[in-house]
């Protein structure tokens, strides 16, 4: 009931913002720029939804950007050395996204280390591997070659909806990129898998309680693991479809992005806290923060400012998400009377 | 004769140094509801947890119905069907109701999707069976207290546990809800289920137990059937003989109701929107003042606000005659006011420091040299406070953490004393506190009246605030409903008056 | 008597450190006798002091249970206002005390938020990195800015003085202040209390909010500090320095010298240790020709291990 009324808020605050720069910012409701919303933020909604799964355990997860460059990587020395089939570098750089993920949690889970410390440590090492491994570095001359496997460039289409319908002759729609798709499908999945499945449940008690999930015979341990895992994944498809688009890949590729995953996923309603929010919260919250970087742009704000901007955008969402959670605990103190045990 | 449902055999648990659990033999017979009594730190949690596999025991075995089972994994134990309802809630705040009662063993369906009509529906049926009514798809969180334990008691039920260890189930439920706990138990004893039941609540171990085990130091003492053992046996088992002697010796001083005749802290219609309401009383100099009540009735918030921990909204206080506002526990402590609070560990002790920087913790300027910390008289203070308080053993550089509970309560009473406070609250002094050190802090309370502070303690143990108080305030739902010398009132009057009847 | 292998382990545990760098230290002189000339040992030192002041300026953060993330970008900004300061005509000492304003400013503003409004520490530091970073740039774009014609200030990174780097008597008397703060004062047994327990030490009297502020003050001002010896010692400013990683081996160094990240127990002493510990890996590694990603995997598995040991001994 509330986390609805709160994802409509948020949902009404991105509408708000939208129509603000569409009256502002001259060139922002085009059909292009909608393009550009819809390809630049779709694989930072997929981060999103990835980072809400640590965050969700009380953890939080800062490899994302190393593990996206990684799986970049990855893909450029398959495709560019090795020449393997599109088919099959992809599963192979979705397996070992997901691996360095489950690396995180099993640091978390069997070392027992704090997540963003470990996750500050894989961030460091993961980064360090894409130097190791950069196929720009071991074969001089490959960092020109451009990634011409359908397979994988084929993920950067397009989509005419306009044409399709056949009003393409009265108005101008965006054409919708596929990696919009990729992110709807991913959305629909982990949103069942969160919502409907004992899995999800389970993942939601142990952000919200460890000891009760521990005490229920949940293997708190593996439901971390996979928590983790599930975020690792997440930046391999993201880097995916970044490769896509860029036809390349770089040692830098995804860097600073923790920051703007982390942000639209507590922007999203996914508490610090643990154990409360969704992964429909975070896609609006990539799209609402798409929305005011672009908006930004074409008001010709330098990208240093919005640098500036992405932190205390950062700041606001957690204020918020602390509001949010003193008014909860409020509510419990009336409930438990004179002692809180929060 | 059968064989028990769940069997331990020569259960010991050691941490570091400390013995928690020495050579316990411990079982239950189906159909039997077990009391389970002792003094805080006589090892009644170790063998609750080791019993539900929360904790891995460092000798010994279990046997549930004549089969050894593999210790220290909460799920093999859920599975052979040992369920536990915890003093503290385990349950997943933020999730439904049904959600919480069938954690973890939802029913599913396709692509490992939740039937959640039939997880409604299991549950209604479950409610239905014990005569309970919460909406299964309520917020935990929104859900009052008391529906909460009852919440927490059908996820016990739903596993459809054979044998239900209860510890301090109590803790949260007023007299009527304590009442259908005990119908329940009776009901489920009566189809074959074996309960432990552990409680400081003598009269409840009479009220609905079959048998006793006593515990103390971390061994079993005693085992009998309830109807063979008198209550103030019961005690001497607990506590030692010595012990139970002294405590009555201590109950019999004389009391100074209004102590010296100077008022030292005056509140008048204190209030705090939604929590309480125009307080007012007085407190003298020479006096203990025992302010009791249920849980609920909002005396640990009201105590905060006089210490400077919260803001009220209205009202004014005066403290040796002196109108006083204070927005900070280090105003108050200026006004010679201290705070012990209620939760030592959460809110009192730095608990991997010394028991040294404890006891300073609160007078630092006073153990310094311009800017300096003046080690010389740190030491001395902490040596002058362990010998006034007969703190054990004496060792000022040990770390709080590894002091028994009473040292511990010591402690954090020393650290204001070295204050010399003219207004000194504490907030329960004595919770989880063995009955030695209880009355060893009672004796502590009253040479500090004696000396001219003034004293005011929050209790809700009737024994202790008979005992020590001179006289006794009571708060009802946030306001407070009456002031009696601690002599002019008996024990049934003030029942009643706890529990709102006018 | 026959000690068990966990028995010596615990007892060897609080020893690790130091064992450890004697292994590494034999290790190194062994395969490079170069390692152990007075020369390279004092260049140790000197690398070292830069990580080494913002490490003793945090630790008193992490034993209250915070961090800083955003120490990389103040060392930029503090170099970058320090020189333009100069180049604009403000004389050595002021603009020294205009680049360490700008610790002083974002450690306030940082501690105000932690303390105050009680957001947590990493992402409000996090999202401070962010927006120093895009500040520094703003004010000094991404070129690298020479200093020409201040030799007063150039000295400060590179000069000498009675036969040592002036930055090492810089980072010795950071250590030394700090370290007799820590034992001396009440304010090293306030940071402990808080580490242990905020909400006693709050209801023993203490001004807790305020005391955080000033921490992170202090790692702010060490971070400013560094700054000013790292834009000296390379004789260029740059809002670029402190590149992702810096607040690494500072959080590094300060966890391998003890300190948990959960708060308490602390000691600025051992942090010293641990800044010379990664000093000297770095050296080593430096020397023996380690290519750099293998020096980042080295450090992330480093640090991992390190607290992994720090929670088995727990």
């Amino acid at each position: 009931m509330t986390a609805r009324s709160a994802a409509f808020a948020l949902l009404a605050f991105f509408v708000a913002t939208f129509i603000f720069f569409c009256v502002a910012a001259p060139r922002f409701a085009t059909a292009s720029n909608m393009e550009n919303l819809m390809s630049g933020f779709s694989f930072v909604a997929i981060l999103a939804i990835g980072q809400s799964f640590p965050i969700l355990l009380r953890g939080i997860d800062l490899s994302v950007g190393a593990i996206v460059a990684l799986a970049g990587m990855i893909v450029f020395d398959l495709e560019l050395i090795f020449h393997l089939p599109g088919w099959l570098i992809l599963p192979i750089a979705l397996v070992a996204a997901t691996l360095a993920g489950a690396l995180n949690g099993w640091l978390v889970v069997k070392l027992k280390l704090q997540p963003f410390i470990a996750t500050l440590a894989t961030l460091a090492a993961y980064r360090g591997l894409v130097y190791s491994i950069s196929g720009r570095q071991l074969v001089p001359g490959l960092s020109t070659t451009p990634i011409r496997d359908p397979w994988i460039t084929g993920l950067e289409t397009y989509f005419d909806f306009g044409s399709l319908l056949g009003i393409s002759d009265w108005v101008t729609l965006p054409w919708v990129p596929l990696s919009f798709f990729i992110m709807l499908v991913v959305l629909a999945a982990f949103h069942f898998l969160l919502g409907s499945t004992r899995f999800g449940r389970s993942l939601y008690t142990v952000g919200g309680n460890p000891e009760a999930a521990r005490l229920a015979g949940i293997d708190t341990a593996r439901v971390t693991l996979a928590g983790y895992a599930v975020s690792g994944f997440c930046a391999g498809l993201a880097a995916i479809l970044l490769v896509a688009r860029l036809t390349t890949a770089t040692e830098a590729l995804g860097t600073g992005m923790e920051m703007s995953a982390i942000a639209a996923a507590v922007i999203g309603g996914v508490s610090l806290s643990g154990g409360i929010g969704s992964v429909v919260g975070p896609v609006i919250g990539a799209f609402l923060l798409g929305t005011i970087l672009i908006g930004l742009t074409l008001l010709g704000i330098s990208q240093y400012v919005q640098q500036i901007l992405t932190g205390a955008i950062l700041v606001a969402a957690v204020g918020y998400d602390r509001i949010l959670d003193l008014r909860r605990r409020r509510r419990l103190v009336a409930n438990l009377a004179e002692e809180t045990h929060a | 004769m059968t064989t028990p449902l769940i069997r331990g055999r020569g259960l010991g648990r050691i941490y570091g140094a400390l013995t928690a659990l020495a050579d316990a033999d411990f079982e239950v017979m189906p159909g039997e509801v077990r009391g389970l009594v002792g003094s805080n730190g006589a090892g009644k949690s170790t063998l609750v947890k080791i019993l539900t596999g929360a904790v891995e025991p460092t000798s010994g075995t279990v046997e549930i119905m004549g089969e050894p089972v593999k210790l220290g994994d909460p799920s093999e134990m859920i599975r052979r069907g040992v369920a536990c309802i915890y003093q503290h809630s385990n349950l997943a705040p933020a999730m439904s109701v049904m959600d919480n009662v069938f954690l973890g063993r939802q029913p599913v369906g396709r692509f490992g999707r939740i039937d959640k009509k039939k997880l409604e529906a299991d549950t209604r049926a479950l409610m239905a069976k014990h005569g309970m009514a919460i909406d299964p798809l309520a917020t935990v969180g929104n859900l009052p207290t008391v529906k909460q334990k009852e919440v927490e008691i059908l996820k016990a039920l739903a596993l459809e546990a054979r044998v239900l260890l209860m510890d301090e189930p109590t803790g949260w439920l007023s007299a009527a809800d304590v009442a259908r706990l005990h119908q329940t138990i009776r009901t489920l004893r009566a189809s074959g289920v074996a309960i432990v039941y552990i409680s400081h609540m003598l009269d409840e171990i009479f009220s609905v137990c079959d048998t006793v085990t006593v515990m103390r130091d971390g061994r079993v003492i005693a085992e009998c059937g309830i109807a063979e053992v008198r209550r103030a046996r019961l005690v001497e088992l607990m506590v030692g003989e010595k012990l139970a002697r002294d405590s009555a010796a201590a109950a019999s001083v004389a009391r100074r109701p209004g102590g010296t005749g100077e008022i030292r802290l005056a509140v008048r219609d204190l209030s705090k929107k939604g929590v309480f309401r125009d307080i007012s009383f007085d407190l003298h100099a020479g006096e203990i003042l025992c302010l009791t009540g249920l849980i609920g009735s909002k005396r640990t918030e009201l105590m905060r606000v006089i210490f400077g921990a919260d803001r009220a909204d209205g009202g004014s206080m005066t403290v040796a005659g002196q109108t006083v506002d204070f927005h900070s526990p280090g105003a108050a402590m200026a006004a010679g006011i201290g705070f012990v609070p209620e939760d030592r560990h959460r809110d009192g002790l730095m608990l991997g420091l010394s028991m040294t920087d404890n006891l300073i913790m609160s007078t630092i300027p006073q153990v310094c040299r311009s800017i300096f910390l003046d080690r010389s008289r740190v030491a001395a203070t902490a040596k002058r406070l362990v010998a006034d308080l007969a703190i054990q053993p004496p060792d000022v550089n040990k770390p709080a953490r590894l002091f028994s509970g009473g040292n511990q309560q010591k402690i954090l009473v020393g650290k204001w004393l070295n204050l010399g406070p003219k207004i000194l609250i504490l907030d329960e002094p004595t919770v989880g506190v063995d009955v030695g050190a209880k009355a060893e802090i009672y004796g502590i309370l009253r040479a500090q009246r004696d000396a001219g502070a003034a004293i005011l303690v929050v209790s809700s143990d009737l024994e202790e605030v008979t005992t020590v108080a001179d006289r006794i305030a009571v708060m009802v739902s946030g306001r407070m409903v009456g002031i009696h010398d601690a002599d002019a009132i008996d024990r049934s009057r003030l029942i009643e008056e706890i529990g709102g009847v006018a | 008597m026959i000690a068990s292998v966990p028995a010596l382990g615990r007892r060897l545990a609080p020893h690790a450190l130091p064992l450890a760098m004697l292994v590494i230290i034999i290790a190194f002189a062994v395969s490079e006798p170069a390692f152990l000339k007075p020369d390279n040992l004092i260049g140790i030192v000197r690398q070292v002091a830069i990580t080494g002041i913002m490490a003793v300026g945090m630790t008193f953060v992490i034993m209250t249970g915070g961090i800083d993330l955003s120490v990389g970008p103040v060392l930029a900004l503090s170099g970058v206002i320090a020189l333009f300061s100069l180049d604009a005509g403000v004389p050595l000492p002021l603009s020294i005390v205009a680049g360490l304003s700008v610790g002083l400013v974002v450690g306030l503003l940082n501690g105000f938020i932690v303390a105050r409004l009680e957001l947590p520490p990493i992402i409000v530091t996090l999202a401070m990195l962010s927006m120093v970073r895009g500040s520094a740039l703003l004010i000094g774009g991404p070129d690298l800015h020479p200093i020409r014609g201040h030799e007063a200030y150039a000295a400060i990174g590179s000069g000498d003085f009675l036969g040592l780097p002036i930055s090492v008597h810089l980072f010795a008397a950071v250590t030394v202040l700090m370290v007799l703060v820590q034992k001396l004062t009440p304010l090293g047994l306030l940071v402990a209390a808080i580490g242990e327990n905020e909400r006693a030490a709050r209801l023993s009297g203490h001004r807790t909010r305020l005391t955080k502020m000033a921490l992170y003050a202090i790692c702010g001002v060490g971070a400013a500090i560094a700054g000013i010896v790292q834009s000296s010692q390379v004789h260029t400013a740059s809002a670029v320095y402190g590149e992702f990683g810096t607040e690494l081996d500072v959080i590094a160094s300060v966890v391998l010298g003890g300190t948990s990240l959960m708060g308490g127990n602390g000691s600025i002493a051992r942090t010293i240790l641990g800044v010379m510990f990664l000093g000297i890996i770095n050296n080593g590694m430096n020397i023996l020709n380690v290519p750099i990603d293998i020096q980042l995997i080295a450090k992330g598995v480093i640090i991992a291990v390190s607290l992994a040991l720090s929670e088995w001994r727990a």
